[in-house]
């Protein structure tokens, strides 16, 4: 039953990722023909810009473009890029592992402050510890992640000295130095989901500590450790994981800014440079990509929950 | 009532900005270029001799309205879409919350990115995409919140005694759904100041010379080790701004839970 329900989520992906596709490409064209003013200015003759649009294709009708830009796509052919002229399919797949490592280390640092904080909140519910959290919780998710990004800079790269300001080596080629180099962006990246995830789990433990089989299990004279852990844990894991699964595709937006200011050739940096440099097919594959991959962590997580609960299968069967 | 009281101070910068703010915020002044703080300029100056609080206090009034517009907009539209969905159900129901489900599937910060690549870099632009990236949550919000509205006696009356569809749901059906909003608007506006800071940060929000707290954080970054206050000041602006919000948000939810309240 469950690998049926897990085949119908992976086929439910074609839709999604053509409806991202449709939402993309003409979000990207809300205004016809800026493709061409933006990347050659306001102050171009229309026969410079009609030049350009023919060269490009971009004088067909919108739906044309469309068709063609997805059948090209699909066979991993975006185009080239309006800045450099070289082929952007290339530049995205290699910039994919990059963004992925550093989502993946960004939740990672939010799973491993959020949930155990999270919990001890919820077992201590009402004391010192548990308000204490709660309120750092509050002022964690109130610092954009490029501010935390700065102050990190600014005390542990540059007054202190611990690591560098920024830069990328592959994993392949030095573990240790790329951990070192990804360690700042991954706490700036996964610092305000840290607060989200705690925010979360503490409310669904809450929720479930309260209910009454907890009551019964501890009436029953199993241990208040073995009812969190074993009872309660579990159950809270579910709202907790459809949650964690948004933040972690939230990530990847961050991934924008957060590999920006460290310097990191990831896609995010790539959507930064189409952006500043107007490269519409740049722009385009890039932010499909990220797209793309939002829609398979979103299913992947969909997939782990019904590993965890398997209700979700029964429910969806019946 | 802590973030009331910040919500209210950061209301009252932006809107006596002129008043509180030393100096006027674009006065370039080479001969005092990257200072400290000092009883002159009591958060130093930028890389221009520019003054760094009077900067930081006209940055609050662009932030505050960009974040009143674009949640506006996304308000507007998403409980619009939101109430008219939960009110015929159905194939139009299916096919807008579907569209709404997608658009909410894509982060925040890319789909802004992707509005202001199709629309072009400005504050204007900023507010239609920040305000974009907001519908669905409204439109979500209210039509869950609607559908259990529209089961409520008093609108079977007004159905009997002829009142129109828009008439119901504005009438009817809004003030009822109001309280759930209220509280999402209060942590939509915290979310429409980050990402505000954040286009203006990356360059596609606010323009200098005109400051935003993103574009001045950016420049502050370029000289953090001559001067961190230029980088901080308006890191610590967003911070105080985004946590009054937030903490008036959790604070309405407290007190407007409509499970508690119940509304329905």
């Amino acid at each position: 039953m469950i690998w049926r329900r897990i085949g119908f989520r992976l086929l439910a992906l074609l839709p999604i990722l053509f409806a991202s596709s449709v939402v993309v490409f003409f979000t990207l064209n809300l205004v016809p023909g800026s493709a061409a003013s933006a990347f050659l200015g306001n102050h171009q003759t229309p026969h410079t810009i009609a030049v350009f649009n023919h060269r490009y294709g971009l004088d067909r009708p919108l739906v044309v473009q469309y068709v063609d830009w997805v059948s090209h796509a699909i066979h991993g052919d975006f185009g080239q890029s309006l800045q450099s002229q070289d082929a952007v399919g290339p530049q995205v797949v290699s910039r994919i592992p990059i963004t992925l490592e550093l989502a993946g280390l960004g939740m990672l640092v939010a799973l491993l402050i959020g949930l155990p904080l999270g919990i001890v909140a919820a077992v201590r519910r009402g004391r010192r510890t548990d308000i204490g959290l709660s309120i750092i919780a509050v002022g964690g998710m109130s610092i954009p992640n490029f501010v935390v990004a700065t102050v990190l800079v600014l005390v542990f790269a540059l007054q202190l000295g611990l690591v560098p300001v920024g830069g990328y080596i592959p994993f392949s080629e030095d573990p240790l130095r790329n951990l070192t180099l990804l360690a700042l962006p991954a706490i700036a990246l996964g610092l305000a989901s840290s607060t989200i995830l705690f925010r979360i789990m503490r409310s669904s433990m809450l929720e479930v500590l309260e209910s009454d089989y907890v009551r019964t299990a501890t009436a029953k004279g199993v241990s208040f450790r073995m009812v969190v852990l074993r009872h309660a844990f579990r159950n809270a894991l579910i709202p907790f994981l459809t949650v964690a699964g948004l933040e972690f595709a939230g990530l990847f937006g961050g991934a924008v800014i957060i590999e920006q200011i460290f310097l990191i050739p990831g896609l995010g940096s790539y959507v930064y440079e189409a952006v500043q440099g107007r490269d519409y097919f740049v722009l385009l594959a890039s932010v499909m990509v990220m797209a793309t991959m939002v829609v398979v962590v979103n299913a992947l997580v969909d997939i782990a929950a019904m590993f965890i609960d398997p209700r979700r299968v029964a429910g969806e069967a019946r | 009532m802590l973030g009331l009281s910040i919500t209210i101070a950061v209301l009252l910068a932006a809107i006596l900005a002129g008043t509180l703010a030393p100096h006027p915020p674009l006065l370039i002044d080479v001969s005092s270029q990257l200072q400290g703080p000092s009883s002159a300029h009591l958060l130093g100056t930028d890389q221009l001799g520019r003054d760094t609080l009077s900067r930081a206090i006209y940055a609050s009034r662009v932030s505050i309205e960009v974040a009143l517009i674009s949640v506006g907009i996304g308000a507007f539209f998403g409980v619009a879409i939101g109430s008219v969905s939960a009110w015929y159900g159905g194939a139009l129901d299916m096919a807008l919350m579907r569209c709404m489900d997608i658009l909410y599937s894509f982060p925040a910060i890319l789909l802004a990115i992707a509005i202001m690549g199709g629309l072009g870099t400005s504050v204007v632009n900023a507010m239609i995409a920040i305000g974009i990236i907001f519908i669905p949550g409204f439109a979500r919000l209210s039509r869950a919140a609607s559908l259990v509205v529209l089961k409520g006696q008093f609108v079977d009356a007004a159905r009997a005694v002829g009142m129109s569809t828009h008439r119901i749901l504005i009438g009817e059906v809004l003030p009822n759904i109001l309280p759930v909003l209220l509280v999402q608007v209060t942590s939509a506006l915290a979310g429409a100041i980050i990402v505000e800071s954040s286009l203006s940060f990356i360059g596609l929000g606010t323009q200098p010379p005109d400051p935003s707290w993103g574009n001045m954080l950016q420049q502050g970054r370029s000289f953090i080790q001559q001067d961190a206050w230029m980088a901080l000041t308006p890191g610590v602006a967003i911070f105080v701004a985004v946590l009054g919000l937030n903490l008036l948000g959790d604070g309405l939810r407290d007190h407007l839970d409509p499970r508690l309240r119940g509304w329905s």
